[in-house]
């Protein structure tokens, strides 16, 4: 009856000594939306490229529309009719997005030649089809996230997969984008195609799957109808019953501030727990890269002890908003008073948060060198900063084979608990904190979100959270702003509902919806 | 692991290299039998050839090595050494010409320190339009390198040539202004001491101090160092590139008042290029430049004899070395690939 439109088995594959994938199973059926969910590192994303013909089982089986396969490429996937939309964006900058629709498409009859204006008529019918609408023109540099990852989607639907693979598509969306993504992808499969979907949050895969498949550490350990399970039952499977097999606790490490000489207490008690302005911006603006202005007259003050909220559709002005608050940027004109240190945990923390090629110590030491406490003459102390990589390391369960480990080795979610360690571990006056949870799973999104608020609340310090997930924001912040078009407009506590700063995210541009 | 990985790739980069050499010269009629008992004959064969030939020409191999070992780990790629090379060499020769009469524990010390400012003020150009201009170093540093090879050829033929104008080069340089031998009765200079001190001095800096940190920080991950908010990475590449070029100048110097005590033209063999695979071949580590220097130094020794024993020419040699930096880059790549 049910058609089975891919099958995984007895998936194995290895990245040098760490084992990615032990044995996975995934089966999915044609019309069929079929949600994947597991822990950071448990090999989802492994998986799925697998799907994708882009990374080659070591042993098992692959099997499309019923006959064993070897996908030797993502061309080779793409003949087979499945659609890849990856997690990290594979846009090309520098191409306008037309070019980067055009991308590996060749017409029919038209071997050598590349018909721009053809692509663009199909596009722009499946655009209004489905929703998707993209600026043709546009530079991919111009564009902000959510744009970006439109497009990844319609650029995979332009192919017509008959199995559509989507790695985390959400996580860059707005609420009202993620409905409407939705729409899409249960019109797809009503059509007879199959999509595997995999997102971090529970309940969204608990809104749109059909069947649910949980990896833990390499190994399918449930699949099963949506109907048969709830969050308790999956959020067992996806952490395991038993603890012992080396997963960080859930609840947020107790006093995970490993102190620079003295304790968290004694440094609270010295910082007057009262209103004291941490730091402040008035009048700010920023030009962006492409001239006009990214940040538009901005005004805001940070009080000790609170957190701040800055909602907003990645590209609104938050990359330059956290770099003005960190004292990384220059301003255009305004009055700009922050501390001299300020903690800074940004967004990509492959490429600005860690060196991949330096060790646990080394990237504690990017952040720390400075420290006084650290230095004798002109030398490092590098067994002591070892030491407190080493503390960090344990408090902050940064799961890895030592200090000695480079940061490459390590999965998302232990890089940002080794990046967020670190900020956290300065005890700065003043925190920023980009998108911290982009990418992680729920046991590491909700270590990090407790550990913000602790530093708030119990070290008075200052934190300024910006993040395009509202429901992020509405959790962990005392007060929200919303950023819009490079302005920043505070949000009344009366009218701090998921709808209303929803609505206020996305200002006119997308409310018709 | 990381160590060994990088060591298994330079010793698996040789062994081609090795093999690919040998068949070449097979395939040219040579037998490498006889050809590789002749070079190993005139480099490591013997105690004057290991003293006198090798350790001698391993000098500038090792200081320019680390010339662009210590530019490459910061993320400068500095090709320009060779020009940077005649930079100093030409300082040195002025210096050691023009103040003669001042005694050797001025002169030689002065000569060595005016081969270091013209070397860093020979990359100040490049490292300018780098750091103020944003444009990119690779070309300005190769075309800065054909300026200080003609600079030389023009000085030799005219404002400093040898006072009987028939050579196109400088008089000899005052006794008081050369480095000591080192060993009796072998040509091995005092040079060589400065080549490790150097390699010592960028090994611990690199390693220990706060600034070598910076420097490693920046040449690892650019993003990062900036976004960390504590390094000011400008300031850091200007550094690193002005050190570089003195480094590389500072080889010029040793050369004129180690070797050949005069300035002439084509004084340097393309040190400044093979210096690139020194670096290579050692994973840009200052400790290990010495080792691979002191192995190129042995190969350009070798190739003398092995074209008197054995009729292979000894340009053959460049090619040799050409191979070795693309065995080593695509080692490089292999490893990384598998994350050994």
């Amino acid at each position: 009856m049910t058609e089975v439109a891919a099958r995984l088995d007895g998936i194995l594959r290895y990245f040098g000594h760490v084992k990615a994938l032990d044995g996975a199973n995934l089966e999915i059926h044609s019309g069929e939306i079929h949600g994947i969910l597991g822990e950071n590192g448990a090999g989802k994303t492994t998986l799925l490229s697998i799907l994708g013909g882009i990374i080659h089982p070591d042993a098992g089986l692959l099997e499309v529309g019923g006959s064993p396969v070897r996908l030797q490429s993502a061309r080779a996937a793409w003949k087979m009719g499945i659609g890849l939309v990856h997690q990290h964006f594979t846009l090309v900058p520098g191409l306008s997005v037309l070019e980067n629709l055009a991308l590996g498409r060749r017409h029919t009859g038209h071997r050598w030649t590349l018909h721009l204006k053809e692509i663009r008529k199909e596009a722009s019918q499946l655009g209004e089809l489905t929703g998707l609408t993209v600026p043709f023109e546009a530079s991919i540099e111009e564009l902000g996230v959510g744009d970006r990852q439109r497009i990844e989607i319609l650029k995979a639907l332009l192919r017509k997969p008959q199995l559509l693979v989507l790695d985390e598509p959400t996580a860059a969306l707005a609420p009202a984008e993620i409905d409407q993504l939705f729409r899409l992808l249960r019109t797809l499969a009503e059509e007879g195609r199959a999509v595997v979907l995999v997102a971090h949050k529970l309940d969204e895969i608990l809104s749109i799957a059909d069947r649910v498949t949980v990896l833990r550490q390499g190994r399918t350990v449930m699949t099963a109808v949506r109907a048969d399970v709830d969050t308790a039952i999956l959020t067992d499977a996806m952490v395991g019953s038993s603890r012992s097999e080396g997963e960080a606790p859930m609840t947020p490490a107790r006093n995970a501030l490993p102190a620079l000489g003295q304790s968290s207490d004694g440094l609270a008690q010295k910082r007057e727990s009262g209103n004291r302005s941490v730091a402040k911006l008035k009048g700010i603006d920023v030009y962006s890269p492409q001239g006009g202005l990214a940040l538009q007259d901005v005004g805001l003050e940070v009080m000790s002890g609170e957190v701040i909220g800055v909602a907003g559709v990645e590209g609104n002005g938050q990359r330059e908003l956290a770099l003005v608050l960190s004292g990384r940027q220059q301003v255009a004109s305004g009055k700009l008073e922050i501390p001299e240190h300020v903690g800074f945990i940004p967004q990509d923390r492959n490429r600005e948060g860690l060196a991949a090629d330096f060790d646990l110590t080394e990237n504690v030491a990017l952040a720390l060198h400075r420290n006084p406490q650290f230095r004798s003459g002109p030398l490092l102390r590098w067994k002591l900063i070892g030491l407190h990589a080493a503390e960090i390391r344990s408090r902050f369960k940064v799961k890895s084979s030592g200090v000695r480990a480079l940061a490459r080795e390590l999965s998302g979610g232990n890089q940002q608990r080794l990046v967020v360690g670190r900020e956290l571990s300065r005890l700065p006056e003043l925190l920023i904190a980009e998108n911290p949870t982009r990418g992680l799973d729920f046991t590491a999104t909700a270590f990090v979100r407790g550990e913000l608020k602790k530093l708030a609340h119990d070290t008075a310090a200052g934190v300024v959270l910006i993040s395009t997930d509202l429901d992020e924001i509405l959790e962990v912040a005392d007060r929200v702003f919303v950023i819009l078009r490079g302005k920043l407009t505070p949000v009344p506590s009366t009218h701090d509902s998921r709808e209303a700063v929803g609505a206020m995210m996305l200002g006119s541009r997308l409310e018709v919806h | 692991m990381r160590r060994f990985g990088q060591l298994a790739v330079a010793v698996l980069a040789l062994l081609a290299t090795g093999i690919i050499a040998a068949g070449s010269l097979w395939l040219g009629g040579y037998d490498p039998l006889v050809a590789g008992a002749a070079m190993f004959q005139g480099s490591f064969g013997s105690g004057t050839a290991i003293l006198s030939v090798t350790m001698v020409r391993a000098v500038p191999l090792i200081v320019t090595g680390l010339a662009v070992a210590l530019a490459f780990r910061a993320g400068v790629w500095n090709i320009g050494a060779e020009g940077q090379l005649y930079a100093g060499a030409i300082a040195a020769a002025w210096v050691g010409l023009s103040w003669g009469s001042a005694p050797g524990w001025f002169l030689t010390p002065a000569a060595l320190a005016a081969a270091l400012l013209a070397g860093a003020a020979w990359a100040a150009i490049p490292a300018f339009m780098k750091v103020r201009l944003g444009i990119g170093e690779v070309i300005p540093t190769i075309l800065m390198n054909f300026v200080g090879i003609y600079l030389a050829a023009f000085v030799v033929h005219g404002p400093l040539q040898e006072n009987r104008g028939v050579f196109p080069q400088t008089d000899p340089i005052s006794d008081a202004a050369r480095l000591s031998v080192l060993v009796e009765g072998t040509r091995l200079h005092a040079g060589f001491l400065i080549a490790l001190l150097v390699g010592l001095i960028l090994w611990a800096g690199l390693r220990w101090t706060h600034f070598g940190f910076q420097v490693r920080s920046v040449g690892a991950s650019p993003d990062a160092a900036r976004v960390s908010g504590m390094i000011e990475s400008k300031r850091v590449l200007l550094v690193v590139f002005l050190s570089s070029g003195a480094i590389a100048g500072l080889a010029g110097g040793i050369e004129i008042t180690g070797v050949t005590f005069a300035l002439y033209e084509g004084l340097s063999p393309g040190w400044g290029y093979t210096a690139i695979a020194v670096a290579l071949l050692a994973g840009l580590h200052p400790a290990w430049v010495v080792f691979t220097g002191l192995l190129f130094g042995g190969l350009e020794a070798g190739a003398g004899a092995m074209q008197r024993e054995a009729g292979v020419p000894a340009a053959w040699v460049s090619a040799v070395e050409a191979l070795v930096i693309l065995f080593v880059l695509a080692g490089d790549q292999i490893r990384r690939r598998f994350g050994a």
